[in-house]
This record gives C-alpha cells, structure tokens and sequence, in this order.
C-alpha cells in the first residue's frame, strides 16, 4: 500500500525549492530563481503556496534599500519533505 | 522551470538529487583573506629571514603586522556575510574552526614568550660560563609549532568544502613542519612563506577568481 504524494512537494519547482531549502540554512530569493531558473513570477507564486503549507519561512527585509526575501525550511517542511522522499523510494522499490 | 505536476517518481527524485547538488555548490568566500593572510605570513617570514641574514632590525617587530591584520579581518569577514545570498549548515562550522585557530595562533605566542623570558637567563649563564652559544636554540623549532597549527584550520577547511588547493595548502604546512625541525631557523622561515603561498595565497586567488566569475554570471543572468 503506498501513500499519496503530498500534492504541495509534487510539482517541479516548488519540490526544487525546498530540495535547495532543505540543504541550506537560509537562501535568499535570487539564489533560489539562479539555481531554479523559474521566473521571479512563477517562483513568488510557488514560495507563497509552501508558505502557506507551512513548510517554509519567509523573510522580507531591505539591505542597502533594495528589498531582499529570504527563505528557510521549516520543521513542518523537513518532516514533509523526508516523507515525501520515503513515500517515492517506497513507490519506486515496490514497482 | 515551469510548474509541472506530471512527473515520475524517477523524475523526482533525480530532481531531488539535482538541487542538493546544486545547493553543495556553494561557495561566497571572495578570497580576499585567504590573499591577504598569505601576503602578511609571507612579509613577516621574509623580513625576520632578511633581519637575521643581514644582520639589522626593524624598528618594530614586524609579526604585529599580523595584529594589524586582524582589523581588515574582521571587516572582510563582516562585509562576505552580508553579501552572501545564502548561508550553508557549515558556515558556522568552519567560522568557528578558524576563530579557534586565530586563539590557539595567540595562545602559541604568549606560551613561546613566556618559555623565551624563562631560557633566555639560563642561555645568558651559560655563554657566561662555557664562553660559547649553547648548542640547543629553543628558537630554531618554533617555526613547527606554528606551521602545525596552520596546517589545521586550512586542511579542515579544504576537506571540508571540498576545495583540492586548500587542502593540499594544509599539507604542505605539516610536511615543512616536520623538515622545519631538521633544519636551520633561516631555512624554517621560508619553509613558513612557502607554506603561505601555498596554504592561503594561492587558494585564496582561485577563491577570488571563482567569485568573479560567479558575480559576472549573475550580472549575465540579470537576477
């Protein structure tokens, strides 16, 4: 019996994302669009949605008055994302 | 990357493996310390190695440079975590492994003066006595105990990051320790520069350039 794949983890860039998250401390936006390569549309939309999943946290701050976002994985999104990659390896080895 | 929700389990997961990748690679250090500790332990070496070979002496002791360079440390330091677009779980790893470094470097000092205030009296009865110089130095194998502690941080360092230069710098600093105890204080002192070039000047070049690079290719990719 396998379980459902968390629907917010799959889609391309959002699992992107938060692949990149959960490797790093913290990683501002610009980071996160150069190693994506989304658009800053699509990307803002994507970080919203896992935001609102509460699998990230979203810093909005001004350095040098340029505004600066910055990400962070939550423990929420830690605790998703190792399930998810549990749920995958189970799909994939039961196939 | 557009937004797709049609996509394998395989495909996940190589897209999983992909980001990590990515995310490893990631390296803000501009170099410019890695440089500038190089260009200061060269300097000193050098002079101290010219002061006992021609036989002067500076008007100060030329190793404050290394107090002074603490200063554009600091800033230095200050100004790439500013800069940096995204903090990795080993920074403070490799912050901290360096900050020890700089303590144990001063740590060293302070024992070695105080060992040198406590021989130097008993070297002094002895010429006294012998009507010649004692056969053991003390001094002859501090530059060891020096090249020792900076082949750690730099060997932690280069390993740690993945980072080839660095991490045979490191090694060179422990192979000069080792021949630095076998061999005369002028041959230990450019032991030590070598070591510097080798340890920071050099990896710190390929730091400065790799940033550059990096740099001009976000300005390419306008984000």
């Amino acid at each position: 019996m396998f379980k459902d794949l968390d629907p917010i983890l799959h889609s391309q860039l959002r699992l992107a994302v938060m692949s990149l998250l959960i490797s790093v401390k913290e990683a501002e936006f610009t980071f996160i669009k150069e190693k994506t390569r989304a658009t800053a549309g699509n990307l803002s939309v994507q970080i919203q949605k896992l935001k609102d999943a509460g699998y990230i946290d979203v810093q909005k701050q001004f350095r040098d008055n340029y505004p600066m976002t910055t990400c962070k994985i939550t423990k929420a999104g830690i605790k998703a994302f190792e399930e998810y990659v549990a749920s995958l390896q189970d799909y994939l080895g039961g196939r | 990357m557009q937004e797709t929700e049609h996509f394998s389990g395989k495909e996940s997961l190589e897209l999983i493996t992909s980001m990590i990748n990515k995310a490893k690679d990631v390296n803000h250090s501009t170099g410019l310390t890695s440089v500038m500790w190089g260009l200061v332990i060269v300097t000193c070496s050098l002079v101290r190695l010219a002061e006992i070979h021609y036989g002067f002496r500076m008007p100060f002791d030329i190793y404050l440079l290394t107090v002074i360079a603490v200063i554009p440390t600091i800033y230095f330091s200050i100004k790439e975590k500013r800069e940096s677009r995204v903090k990795a779980y080993s920074d403070s790893f490799i912050d901290n492994t360096w900050l020890s470094f700089g303590i144990a470097i001063f740590l060293l000092s302070f024992c070695l003066n105080v060992v040198f205030a406590d021989i130097r009296p008993m070297h002094e009865e002895y010429t006294k006595l012998a009507g010649h110089a004692a056969a053991f130095n003390f001094y002859d194998y501090t530059s060891s105990f020096f090249l020792l502690l900076y082949g750690l941080p730099t060997f932690i360092t280069g390993s740690s990051m993945k980072f080839r230069p660095m991490f045979w710098g490191g090694l060179v600093c422990w192979v000069s320790c080792i021949i630095s105890l076998y061999t005369p204080v002028k041959t230990d002192l450019l032991l030590t520069a070598v070591s510097a070039v080798f340890a920071w000047f050099i990896p710190g070049l390929i730091l400065e350039k790799r940033y550059r690079k990096a740099k001009q290719e976000l300005a390419r990719q306008h984000v």
